[in-house]
């Protein structure tokens, strides 16, 4: 869908070609993120890991959305189950005195994503039977089922009181120190999942979302690798859920329920889909974007909902879409040689060929 | 009490209803954010200013409480401002956020508040597990936290912090006074068995606990048969309410706040739930008395907060019903939200001005133990845990007033619940419910 | 439990009454779903839009009419017709352009709306939620006391649900709908214009909705937050019943109604978690809903 022609790109452009947008527009944003606790005070460094927490939460989304090609309303459960398993270790690790130990935080943030991977393992057998519209509701019911009985098990998770005091260990309150610990592990989960994207299960992935029929014909079981890659991105927003509970210091039901899974579909979207980076960038426009608006409007929601609206509408490959479209159609001019070949294909100019 | 006196007509009435709630709140809310209200005069002159961060929901089930509550605090902070704001130097910068009765968004936008706007202190919340995720983080970062609507008494016990001082009777308190007339009740009519209706959140849960707990110590013969507990924001009693009638119980007790209690009230009536079995002690405060005027059964025995009816005659409460007559018109009374906030506020100023400085630790210790006057007389902070020593509960049966559009309680039968007959009887047992936070 | 009957019979009123709140507000989301293929997100939102207009319509009249049920009636006419203007020109500004486009993106678009008008509501009618009040006296039944209203609710319900299957059933219109469910193509071919058609029953069903939010006035408030609330319930109607069935709908939320109401009794704290666990197992074995047309699947 470009109207680049071949032999214009220099070097750059076939470099372009082969590692895709997301390439440089990841290493932007790795250096982006490293360099935040560089502004000045803490508001900043709080907003980034914000940040990168929702949006490993997003990118595990994605996986089902851009990938495979579903859509899943209650992938939210997953993130608050990964929450409450950390919280409710965190609690009990920090019982009389409040205070946790280092290795005890490590082991609380641990025990999240399991708990998020064998949540999505028993949704995900149910849910794989089905596709497109029903399978959209029933990842709602699902999550919504999982919300109410988080909610509604009073003794053993404090329903809606949630679980407070959640202080990690004293080096970790400093939130430098925090932002560079997340940074560290969303940079690592970040790489496997670009890694698994990029290996046949990821191609097969793609394939089922094109053209389901076709990708039966050739003799892959669909079922399971739908089941596998739920499980898989359920164990990701698990990952998410367990630095969000000490980072806030608190956890609630509603990080369960489906409007919290719409913070991750919006930032997909926002970032695009079709992209591996697409949800980072989507997080940090969200992210800064809820920053900036509530510090002077109560009126959020109208100005996301426009937002998502005039997206949906007229750019539903996200920034990251509009971004590619742009560079394809020679945007910088980065991309043609200096000096354009004599193309044997370019129909000569009136003044070539004479009158 | 005077007979003359002619009150606005209905219409009136819904106008200045509607003048309070659409244009002064939208106008002063929508564009929220850092509100300054500083006169110009006053700001060349100016320190540094009091950075107040306000935190309350303006969606959700709160929305009708925290109306009034915003309302008092920005008033408030006008009136210090006009003075030249705090000690005369810092006016009063109030950031606001809403946290839409939902914790998680509450503990952000706290955090937002501290790391982007520097406030020194936060007014709120409506919510009490709204309330006790902003605790965590007013702890660690050190800033003053005034609550005067979220009550639920973990937030002075359990999850103590020396950081928050809470201006509002605690759940503990509520039921207590609750359970001092309902004792009388039961002795007189010999009930022998109830049931509770709640809302599944945190408030409800603790001021139904509390109650169960006090009239168990009181009246250790009354069986608590059935517990119902409904999410909040339901729009749909009536199998509750069935449920409730089905039990047969002796009488009901409600932990219902909000918008929901009006709507369980509307609908209870209407089922005729009320003339069935007795339903004291639910909460109504000043709120439900002028929302619900035409409604609300008359004889119907509630709890109030903060009803500014009992306090005509302190000099606070006259200051401030004057003031909010004058900005809202006609017949505009504070509501309890509005009345604690504002003790809140001049609280703030009253210790403020004994130690002469704004400085977050000095105010801090200057609270502790701290004697103010209020809305509501002269009130003590307690010791160990920072609650103030205000009435516990107003006890009192909805009657039609000549002096208002609106019912209040009739005085002849109010009972006004002191603090210390009913809060958590000593210092130690308070300390043991509290973790170890120095 | 004593198995009284006077508590039976409440307790189903109750549920029948909640049932056919339901259905009402669930008649349009499964009618539009069944016809056009979208499924609207932000029903239920429009729905609590249509219940602040029909207010303020009433407000507005009972300034020179008083208050009865009879400017009520009147409120609820000219609200509904409001509200069927409103959904025509989304359907025509917004929905149209989604027709081509992916289920996920639709499925934004509707959630978009949801944000967008839920803060309209605030933006144009503040904070404060709004209900009726008309005294009504509780009637004594069976040993214990209902309210009369819910009544009218059944009434409301049932009369919702005999019109819409008489028209899709016995109009000239009402088989051009059904027909543009099987075959647009075929329909189109006809002469008949689709476009209409759609936007059409969008309106027609954002007028159901909107008529609902009316009749609720006196029973519950309108108020920000509820919407949200009450569209999981609709879905799960939806779901159960079948989409584009309105028989399915009405004993869907049957269902849901009298299962809830019942539940409060034995296991409050579950009842909607019971409905969910519904919705699964009905997904699970039987994704189309007991009366949907297993071609949807």
């Amino acid at each position: 869908m470009t109207d680049r022609r071949e032999n214009d790109k220099n070097w750059i452009g076939r470099l372009y070609d082969w590692a895709g947008l997301s390439a440089p527009v990841g290493v932007i944003l790795l250096v982006a993120f490293i360099l935040v606790p560089v502004l000045p005070g803490d508001f900043w460094t709080e907003v980034g890991t914000e940040v990168l927490i929702l949006g490993l939460f997003a990118m595990s989304f994605n996986l089902i959305y851009g990938y495979m090609g579903q859509i899943s309303f209650g992938h939210a459960a997953f993130f608050g189950l990964g929450a409450y398993a950390t919280a409710m270790l965190f609690r009990y690790f920090s019982g009389g005195t409040g205070e946790i130990t280092t290795w005890q935080f490590v082991i609380t943030l641990l025990v999240g994503p399991p708990v998020a991977a064998l949540g999505s393992f028993i949704v995900g057998i149910f849910v794989i039977r089905l596709t497109g519209i029903y399978f959209a509701i029933l990842t709602l019911a699902f999550g919504e089922l999982i919300f109410f009985i988080v909610f509604s098990w009073y003794s053993f998770t404090g329903g809606d009181d949630g679980i407070q005091r959640l202080l990690p260990p004293a080096i970790f309150r400093d939130a430098a120190v925090y932002y560079y610990f997340t940074l560290a592990i969303v940079a690592l989960a970040t790489f496997i999942m670009w890694r698994i994207t990029r290996s046949p299960f990821g191609y097969v992935l793609r394939c089922m979302r094109e053209n389901p029929l076709r990708t039966r014909f050739i003799g892959i079981n669909i079922k399971r690798y739908m089941l596998v890659n739920f499980v898989v991105a359920g164990t990701f927003a698990g990952v998410a859920g367990a630095l969000w509970g000490p980072f806030t210091r608190s956890v609630g039901p509603l990080l369960l329920g489906w409007q919290e899974g719409g913070i991750a579909v919006f930032m997909t979207l926002i970032g695009g889909a079709g992209y591996f980076v697409g949800p980072f960038l989507g997080s940090i426009v969200y992210t800064f974007l809820n920053a900036y608006v509530t510090g002077f409007t109560v009126y959020w929601p109208l100005t996301i909902g426009v937002v998502i609206l005039l997206i949906v509408i007229f750019a539903p490959g996200g920034l990251m879409g509009i971004i590619d479209a742009k560079i394809s159609q020679g945007w910088f001019g980065l991309f043609r040689k200096k000096e354009p070949s004599e193309n044997l294909n370019r129909l000569k100019t009136d003044e070539e060929a004479g009158d | 009490m005077s007979e003359n006196r002619t009150h606005i007509s209905d219409k009136k009435w819904d106008q200045v209803v509607k003048a309070m709630n659409r244009r002064e709140f939208i106008l002063s809310v929508a564009a929220a954010g850092v509100l300054t209200l500083t006169p110009r005069f006053v700001r060349a002159a100016a320190d540094k200013p009091y950075k107040l961060g306000l935190l309350l929901p303006v969606t959700g089930t709160g929305a009708n409480y925290a109306d009034g509550a915003i309302k008092a605090v920005t008033n408030a902070a006008a009136e210090i401002n006009d003075r030249g704001g705090f000690l005369g130097k810092h006016p009063i910068e109030i950031s606001f956020r809403d946290t839409h009765t939902k914790p998680d968004v509450a503990a952000r936008e706290a955090r937002d508040v501290i790391s982007r706007d520097d406030v020194q202190t936060i007014v709120g919340t409506y919510s009490s597990a709204c309330a006790m995720a902003i605790q965590e983080i007013i702890h660690e970062r050190k800033v003053l936290h005034l609550a005067a609507t979220s009550n639920s008494s973990k937030i002075v016990n359990e999850n103590y912090t020396p950081y928050t001082y809470q201006f509002c009777p605690n759940s503990k308190m509520q039921a207590g006074s609750v359970v001092v007339a309902v004792a009388e009740m039961i002795k007189k009519n010999n009930w022998k068995t109830f049931v509770t209706i709640g809302q599944d959140y945190e408030w409800g849960r603790d001021t139904q606990k509390q109650f169960v707990t006090s009239l168990a110590e009181k009246s250790p013969d009354t069986k608590l048969e059935k517990e119902l507990w409904f999410k909040l924001g339901e729009t749909e009693f009536s199998s509750y309410i069935s449920a409730v009638m089905a039990s047969k119980p002796d009488f009901l007790f409600g932990a219902i706040a909000g918008k929901d209690n009006r709507t369980f009230i509307r609908q209870a009536e209407g089922m005729g739930l009320f003339k069935r079995i007795p339903y004291p002690g639910g909460l109504i405060s000043v709120t439900e008395l002028q929302q619900q005027r035409r409604s609300i059964p008359r004889g119907m025995i509630g709890l109030a907060r903060c009803p500014f009816f009992a306090h005509l005659d302190q000099p606070l409460m006259q200051k401030y019903i004057k003031m909010n007559i004058a900005k809202y018109g006609e017949d505009a009374y504070p509501t309890d939200w509005a009345c604690m906030h504002y003790d809140a506020i001049y609280g703030l100023e009253q210790i403020i001005n004994k130690i002469g400085s704004i400085e977050t630790e000095a105010v801090k210790q200057g609270l502790k133990g701290a004697t103010i006057d209020t809305c509501r007389g002269q009130a003590t902070f307690r010791d160990c845990n920072n609650q103030l020593n205000i009435p516990a509960g107003y006890v009192g049966a909805v009657w039609d007033s000549p002096d208002y559009p609106f019912p209040i309680y009739n005085p002849d039968t109010m009972v006004i619940v002191k603090a210390e007959e009913v809060w958590t009887p000593t210092c130690d047992e308070v300390r043991k419910l509290q973790k170890n936070r120095a | 439990m004593p198995l009284d009957p006077g508590l039976l019979f409440v307790q189903l009123l109750g549920g029948l009454s909640r049932a056919m709140i339901l259905f009402l507000l669930s008649s349009g989301l499964s009618l539009t779903f069944g016809v056009m293929n979208i499924l609207n997100f932000a029903h239920a939102t429009l729905w609590l839009v249509g219940g602040y207009v029909t207010f303020s319509v009433f407000s507005f009249l009972a300034v020179p009419l008083g208050e009865s049920g009879l400017v009520l009636v009147l409120a609820i006419l000219i609200g509904t017709a409001l509200m069927v203007i409103l959904g025509y020109l989304i359907e025509r500004v917004l929905i149209r352009r989604m027709y081509a486009r992916e289920l996920p993106e639709q499925l934004l678009l509707t959630f978009a709306l949801i944000l967008i008008f839920g803060d309209l509501i605030k933006l144009i009618w503040g904070v404060e939620d709004r209900s009726i009040y008309f005294p009504i006296e509780p009637l004594e039944m069976l040993d214990t006391f209902v309210n009369p209203y819910y009544f009218v609710v059944l009434a409301a319900g049932v009369g919702v649900a005999a019109g819409l299957w008489w028209f899709l059933q016995k109009t000239k219109y009402g088989k051009i709908v059904r027909a543009a469910v099987y075959s647009r193509d075929m329909v189109s071919a006809l002469g008949i214009r689709i476009p209409l058609i759609y936007a059409g029953v969008f309106a027609l069903g954002i007028g159901i909705a909107a008529f609902a939010a009316g009749v609720f006035l006196p029973l519950m408030p309108m108020a920000l937050g509820v919407d949200t609330d009450l569209i999981v319930q609709c879905f799960a109607v939806v779901v159960i019943g079948g989409f584009g069935s309105i028989i399915g709908t009405f004993a869907a939320s049957l269902i849901v109604g009298v299962v809830y109401s019942f539940s409060v009794l034995i296991w409050p704290d579950g009842a909607l978690a019971v409905i969910f666990l519904i919705v699964v197992m009905v997904l699970i074995v039987r994704p189309w809903g007991l009366f949907g047309t297993e071609l949807r699947y």
